[in-house]
């Protein structure tokens, strides 16, 4: 039911006291409470704005750095090359570092002598680098840390850490998220720690939920929409259900750690970590399935019985081809709940550090928010870049995705 | 309608297929229950652990040689993070409910909707990030003595996870308040104050209510900003700035410590989460009776 809200909704003190003093008094209270009531949206607001700001301020970072490799950056256009630029900035860099011209092409070459290189030395793009912008710059795993300083406070202090910085050491904006830290795989020094591992694991984890909680949740709505008529239980399964929306994610995760990592004797592997994750997701989709075959019209459905089809025939061709847009918003709300689900997958002993992407789904795995939460529990300034650099990983994901589930909906709902 | 033999086996089988996945959410709250009773069954009757200890002692040490199995730091603990949260979210909430509800035009309610859903969609372990390395350094420049990992940011922070929950259940309810009721108070002189005060949250009050506990179980039940923002030091106090363990963050710090499954500090883990799973059950119970209940009915 919707409320009168009209502008021209009448205060009928106020009509016969038009411009009176009263009535003015009158509508400045009402100013005054709307503007107080609006107050939380506006701090709501606030708060999101100095979250992004918090997270990607934090992706940046003043450094000195005392390289153990040659210290030289190269300028953008002398190391780009689409898809090439770790080898043309490493020739640069070896060329640099006193290698002699003739020994570069085949130490490149050499599949055992490249894999060495990749693993000490990595290519970085840096904003600024030594007071002149846009440069690369080879880090290596032995490079020493000498300050970091967070952007802003750096930004006022880069003039000091410049006369600070001893003659060999590099002074450096360093932006922690760049293409190379999604594709790089993780490590022990924060320095080349990468996200692909968590990312690869993120998106198995997603694929399995989604293959499994469709049938499970579609299914369940279809039932108790089409099927159920107001049994005993029906009703049992409605109040589980709302009941379980509320069981808090940490216990789901217990369940998940006792039944399929223990019982199961599956371990802490991919695919216990998505069989409990679709227990938790359900829910959600069978919501939003439900609310999509509500909104299907009658008369579509004894049109079809009419024509003779069976009640299957129904829910295959007629109601769930028509629902198809309002389960996907559900399925696509269930993905982002996925995607930012932490503490069950921690319980089940998701493991913090896996160097390398799971290679089938019994294998040990890490997903986006464990990898943020075990970098920001390493209590290191290092770390931190690289949990926010994650944290904008993850948001950049989740905001398409709402965007998708935004977009169907509007587009279900004007039909 | 008749139907060949085949014909009906099959309906039988599509309809026993639904019935089967449907199931499938009884079989989960039946594992949890399953898995919580039997496991802390065991923890219980374990000659170190006594039941009148667990509800009243004060100490809480299953990680240490000189295990102490009292829930009270972890209960109080949790109890501080979630009423700091409900002192933050509720008031807002509820403002921004009367907001969307009373105030704002159709298009302002939409965009509104959107900033809160957005709100409520970012991870709980980012929002634990910024509570820690946001809001507590800005909070130590003005209160003293606060520890790096404190309830204060932690419940802060929470209470505006819980903000977009409170709003979306009562801006329902206050939606669903009659045009008639509305039209009789303006009727009868009443300005827009008036009639938010006097009709509508009166009215709306057995959904506020619902929306209420509903954000105090998701409170209870947080487990990432607490665990990364609040600590795991379980310390029965009701300061504030000290660092403190909730039931989750316990849970989460045991579980991934490296015990030994079915030692008794593996197992002091399911009597926490049973307690948890409880106190949230029984809220999300008490939420759905106060709607049934009091539900003002308007025929």
């Amino acid at each position: 039911m919707s409320a009168v809200r009209s502008p021209e909704r009448i205060d009928l003190p106020d009509m016969l006291d038009v411009g009176g003093r009263q009535a003015r008094r009158r509508r400045r209270t009402v100013r005054t409470v709307e503007a107080a009531v609006a107050m939380p949206v506006l701090l709501a607001l606030l708060l999101l704005g100095a979250l992004l700001f918090d997270v990607i301020t934090d992706t940046l970072s003043w450094q000195v750095l005392a390289p153990a490799g040659s210290g030289r950056s190269f300028a953008f256009a002398e190391g780009f090359a689409p898809f090439g630029s770790w080898d043309r900035v490493m020739r640069l860099e070896l060329a640099a570092r006193g290698v002699p011209a003739e020994d570069i092409e085949p130490l490149l070459a050499a599949p055992e002598e490249r894999r060495v290189l990749e693993a000490r030395n990595r290519v970085e793009f840096m904003p600024w680098v030594d007071g002149r912008p846009f440069r690369w710059l080879v880090t290596t795993v032995s490079d020493e840390l000498v300050a970091d300083r967070p952007l802003w406070s750096g930004l006022a202090s880069r003039r000091e850490l410049l006369a600070a910085a001893e003659p060999g050491q590099v002074v450096v904006l360093n932006a922690w998220l760049d293409p190379a830290f999604v594709l790089r795989n993780a490590s022990r020094s924060p320095l080349v720690a990468g996200l692909l591992p968590a990312f690869v694991g993120s998106l198995l984890l997603v694929g399995l939920v989604i293959l499994l909680a469709v049938p499970i949740g579609v299914g369940t709505a279809v039932y108790l929409e089409e099927y159920a008529s107001d049994t005993r239980l029906a009703r049992l399964i409605e109040l589980n259900l709302s009941n379980l929306a509320g069981v808090p994610s940490v216990v789901y995760g217990i369940l998940g750690l006792t039944v399929f990592v223990r019982l199961m004797r599956l371990g802490p592997v991919v695919l216990a970590g998505a069989l409990t994750l679709t227990l938790l997701v359900v829910p959600v989709v069978v919501v939003a399935a439900r609310e999509a075959i509500r909104s299907v019209p009658p008369s579509l459905r004894q049109a079809a019985y009419g024509l003779g089809a069976t009640r299957s025939q129904v829910v295959l061709r007629v109601v769930l081809p028509n629902a198809v847009a309002g389960i996907t918003t559900g399925v696509v709300l269930a993905i982002a709940r996925t995607i930012g689900e932490t503490a069950p997958l921690l319980v089940l002993g998701a493991a913090a550090f896996v160097p390398r992407p799971p290679d089938g789904l019994l294998s040990t795995f890490t997903a986006i928010p464990i990898q943020i939460y075990s970098w920001v529990s390493e209590n290191d300034v290092e770390f931190t870049h690289a949990a926010s650099a994650a944290i904008v990983v993850l948001l950049a994901v989740l905001a398409v995705l709402y965007g998708i589930a935004y977009y169907l909906r509007r587009r279900f709902a004007s039909r | 309608m008749r139907l060949r033999a085949g014909a009906r086996a099959r309906e039988r089988l599509f309809g026993g297929a639904l019935l089967a996945l449907a199931c499938l959410s009884v079989l989960t709250t039946a594992g949890v229950v399953a898995v919580l009773v039997f496991e802390a069954t065991t923890f219980f009757s374990d000659p170190l652990v006594s039941l009148r200890e667990f509800f009243t002692g004060r100490q809480w040490t299953p990680l240490f040689a000189d295990q102490r199995f009292g829930i009270l730091p972890l209960l109080t603990g949790t109890m501080m993070v979630t009423g700091i949260a409900l002192v933050v979210g509720v008031p807002l909430g509820l403002m921004s409910a009367v907001y969307l509800s009373e105030f704002a035009t159709a298009r302002r309610r939409r965009r509104v909707t959107f900033v809160l859903e957005l709100l409520a969609g970012v991870p709980t372990v980012v929002l634990g990030y910024f509570a820690l390395l946001f809001v507590t350094p800005l909070l130590q420049r003005f209160v003293p003595g606060l520890d790096l990992f404190n309830p204060l940011s932690a419940g802060l922070v929470m209470g505006f996870m819980i903000l977009p929950t409170v709003s979306s259940i009562s801006t329902d309810a206050m939606q669903a308040v009659p045009v008639a009721l509305r039209q009789a108070a303006y009727g009868m002189g009443a300005t827009q104050v008036q009639l938010i005060w006097r009709v509508v949250l009166p009215a709306s009050l057995s959904g506020i209510v619902a929306s209420v506990i509903l954000a105090f179980s998701r409170a209870v039940g947080e487990t990432m900003i607490v665990t990364l923002a609040a600590g795991q030091r379980p310390l029965f106090t009701l300061d504030p700035r000290e660092t403190i363990a909730t039931m989750t963050s316990f849970i989460v710090q045991a579980a991934s410590g490296d015990q030994p499954a079915g030692s008794l500090a593996a197992r002091s883990l399911y009597a926490v989460a049973a307690t948890l799973f409880a106190i949230t059950l029984a809220l999300n119970l008490v939420s759905q009776i106060v709607v049934r209940r009091f539900r003002e009915r308007y025929e």
